[in-house]
Order: C-alpha cells, then sequence, then structure tokens
C-alpha cells in the first residue's frame, strides 16, 4: 500500500492528465473502494459498476481536488461511499432483507486492527463512546451500511421522528467532541 | 469551542447530509446551498474527514481484474461507439461538465475564429457546471482569452482567476474577470512559462478582487491547463 503522500501526488499527476498515475492510483486504492462499495451495495455486480463509475469521476474530478480540502483518502472514500449509496437509494425495492445481511461489525475489530488504527480513529471511536450505546450504533450503520432512518427505525423499534431526533442530538455532540 | 444555536441547525444538518440520512429534496437543497454557502460547505468537510476513518474497518476486498482494463478502455480508448456511451454518462450524470465537455464545446469556436491558434487550452469547470469558463493562451500576444459559457459572480462579488502552477506552493492572481462574459487577459511573460502543466481555478471575491494576495473566498471553479 502506497503512503498517503504518494496517493495524493498521484491524484495531481491525474489530475494533468498522466495515465500511469491513473494506473497506479487505482492499484493502490481500488481495493478499499471495492470493499466500501461492497458494504453498501452488499451486491457484488453492483459494486463492480460503481468502482467503475467512481474511477471515471476521479479521472475526470481529479483537477478539483486541490481546491476542495479533503485529505485524498477521505476525497475517494467520499466519492465511491456517495456513489454506492446514490445507486443503493435508486434502486426500486431493496435487494436483501438488512436483518438478512451478516454483521460484520459485530466481529469488531482484530487486535492487529486495533493496534493499527490512526489518531483519527482513536479520536472518533472516544467520541463515539460518549453517546449511548444504540445512538453510536445508529451513526455507524448510517456511515457504513447507508442505513436509513426507516431502517434505523425498524432497526430499534421506534417512531421515525424518534430516531431523527437521536441522530441529530448525536450529530451535534459528535461535532462538540470532535472539535474540542 | 461553542457553536451558536441557529447554527446547530446546520451542524446536524450537514452531518444528516454525509451519512444520506435526508430525502431526495432535502439532499438537493444542501447540494444547492453548497455551492454558495462556505460555513456549511465547511461543516460538510469536517463530518466527512472525521467519519472517514470508520472506514477502517471495512476489510479490502481486490476487484476482479478485468474490471480495470474495462475502465481504462473506457477513458482511453475512443472507437465511435465508446465515446459516445461516455458522453452519455458525463451529460447524463450530475457530474462537472468537466475537461472532457470542454474540449467539445470549445472545439467548434476555435475553428471559426480567425485568431491565431492557442498554445493552450483550460476549460475551468464548477462541479456542478454551475460556472464554466474557457481559456485559451496565444502565445504571439501574451494575452488569455477568456469566455465564461455558464454562471457568473455572486451579487456584490466578483470572479477571480488564479493559476496554481505545476509544483507550485501558492496560487497566483491572473486578475479579476469582468462581467461581461468575454474578456482578455495579460499574462506576463514570467507566469506565461508557468502555464504549461498548471492549474487555473477561480474563487469568489470582494469586489476588486482578494485583498491579500491569495484566494479569500470559496474555490468555485477548477480546470487544467492542455497544451493544445
Amino acid at each position: 500500500m502506497s503512503g498517503i503522500d504518494d496517493i495524493e501526488e498521484m491524484i495531481v499527476q491525474v489530475s494533468l492528465g498522466n495515465r500511469a498515475a491513473f494506473s497506479s492510483l487505482y492499484d493502490a486504492t481500488s481495493a478499499k473502494l471495492f470493499g466500501v462499495c461492497l458494504r453498501v451495495l452488499k451486491d457484488r455486480a453492483e459494486a463492480e459498476e460503481t468502482l467503475q463509475d467512481v474511477f471515471l469521476r476521479v479521472w475526470q474530478k481529479a483537477s478539483l481536488y486541490r481546491a476542495n480540502g479533503y485529505s485524498p483518502m477521505t476525497w475517494l472514500i467520499t466519492l465511491a461511499r456517495n456513489a454506492a449509496i446514490d445507486r443503493l437509494r435508486a434502486r426500486k425495492a431493496p435487494a436483501v432483507d438488512i436483518d438478512e445481511v451478516p454483521d460484520l461489525r459485530d466481529a469488531g475489530p482484530t487486535p492487529e486492527a486495533a493496534a493499527i488504527a490512526s489518531s483519527e480513529r482513536a479520536r472518533l471511536d472516544g467520541c463515539l463512546e460518549e453517546l449511548e450505546a444504540d445512538r453510536s450504533d445508529a451513526v455507524r450503520r448510517a456511515y457504513l451500511d447507508a442505513e436509513s432512518y426507516k431502517a434505523l427505525a425498524a432497526r430499534y423499534d421506534v417512531p421515525l421522528n424518534t430516531v431523527r431526533t437521536w441522530l441529530r442530538r448525536s450529530l451535534l455532540k459528535l461535532r462538540e467532541c470532535l472539535t474540542r | 469551542m461553542s457553536e451558536t444555536e441557529d447554527h446547530s441547525d446546520d451542524i446536524a444538518l450537514a452531518g444528516e447530509y454525509v451519512l444520506h440520512l435526508l430525502n431526495a429534496a432535502d439532499r438537493r437543497a444542501v447540494e444547492a446551498r453548497l455551492t454558495t454557502d462556505p460555513v456549511l460547505r465547511r461543516l460538510v468537510r469536517d463530518f466527512e474527514t472525521q467519519f472517514a476513518p470508520m472506514a477502517e474497518d471495512i476489510p479490502e476486498v481486490v476487484p476482479p481484474a478485468a474490471l480495470k482494463a474495462r475502465i481504462e478502455a473506457r477513458l482511453f480508448d475512443k472507437p465511435r461507439k465508446e465515446r459516445r456511451s461516455i458522453w452519455r454518462w458525463i451529460l447524463g450524470g450530475t457530474l462537472a461538465i468537466g475537461v472532457l465537455a470542454g474540449a467539445l464545446v470549445m472545439a467548434p469556436r476555435l475553428m471559426d475564429m480567425g485568431a491565431p491558434a492557442p498554445a493552450m487550452t483550460a476549460t475551468v469547470a464548477a462541479e456542478d457546471g454551475s460556472l464554466v469558463v474557457a481559456a485559451r493562451f496565444i502565445r504571439e500576444t501574451g494575452m488569455l482569452d477568456i469566455e465564461r459559457q455558464a454562471g457568473g459572480a455572486l451579487p456584490g462579488r466578483v470572479l477571480e482567476l488564479w493559476l496554481i502552477a505545476d509544483g507550485a506552493e501558492a496560487p497566483v492572481s491572473l486578475g479579476v474577470l469582468p462581467p461581461d462574459g468575454t474578456a482578455q487577459i495579460t499574462v506576463p511573460a514570467a507566469l506565461a512559462g508557468q502555464l504549461s502543466g498548471g492549474l487555473l481555478a477561480i474563487s469568489d471575491e470582494p469586489p476588486g478582487g482578494s485583498p491579500t494576495g491569495a484566494p479569500t473566498g470559496a474555490v468555485l471553479a477548477a480546470g487544467p491547463v492542455i497544451d493544445a
């Protein structure tokens, strides 16, 4: 895996039309971004099509990267997640029942993964822990699995407006904690 | 750090936007605001940045090898059919009518101009196509011909054009764009040599342009300089 500076340089090179840099960027990041698409879509064929769209966008939007203030991996993950969720929301009906999908997160990170977790990650986890357990769980499910208010209300068996209030309050608390 | 009370609605809204919890109409409303509201844009960027570490939990999955070849073929091979499908993809999406679209728009214009051919061109475009400015550098005259093809300055504000030279740390101002659709900007010889491989960007500035010599408002559009 390339260092973050390399990825940034690759994006800059891609913005100048450098095809070799595009190839390197794909090699360095496609497995992560494919994982993100799969996590949201839970469908391999759809995740492949989405990843394809993501890299077409990367090629076309790389020139905007330097102006937007995102770190390189955040920018790429945001592109992939947005594309996957747009596709998910555009489905006429859910392809799978969310409760039938095995919850990968329940297993928790392995000790090795936990040990290498970034400081940003530690800060986020610390702030999520300040929330009540089901509320931090709801934030994670919304971010990682793109669960909607409707899905979350069903999961916690509370009215939709209640879950909305939970989330909005949690977001304010998170913002307060993360900018402390 | 304390955030004011009426600010808190926007904090929650930015978070809901990042988590994709808004319905389609509310999401579009936020997207429209993001083009003009730097405070909301910063809130969204902060949440995206702060939440991104959650993705560390997601296992990497190597996509099938054929996918990369398919992507590169779509981008770089240009048989007629493929090209048309890329255009449909660009024009059909909500994406930037970016560099590629700019080239299409400009091609016929270049042909009906009697002026010397440009040495370099750039399409400086907003991500959502709300601002599109075509630039053509004529080496013989040292002038940059500017043509605004979409969008304009906000009321009481101006658009300022910047060059971010390849490898440069900071943008250099090329001047404020006049309110009319077209302009000619004289590029100092020292800067003309740095255009190639650089990036042009347009920022939102107070009347008269940035008071600091660096962009002070939002960067609204950007595009690479292409050797013609």
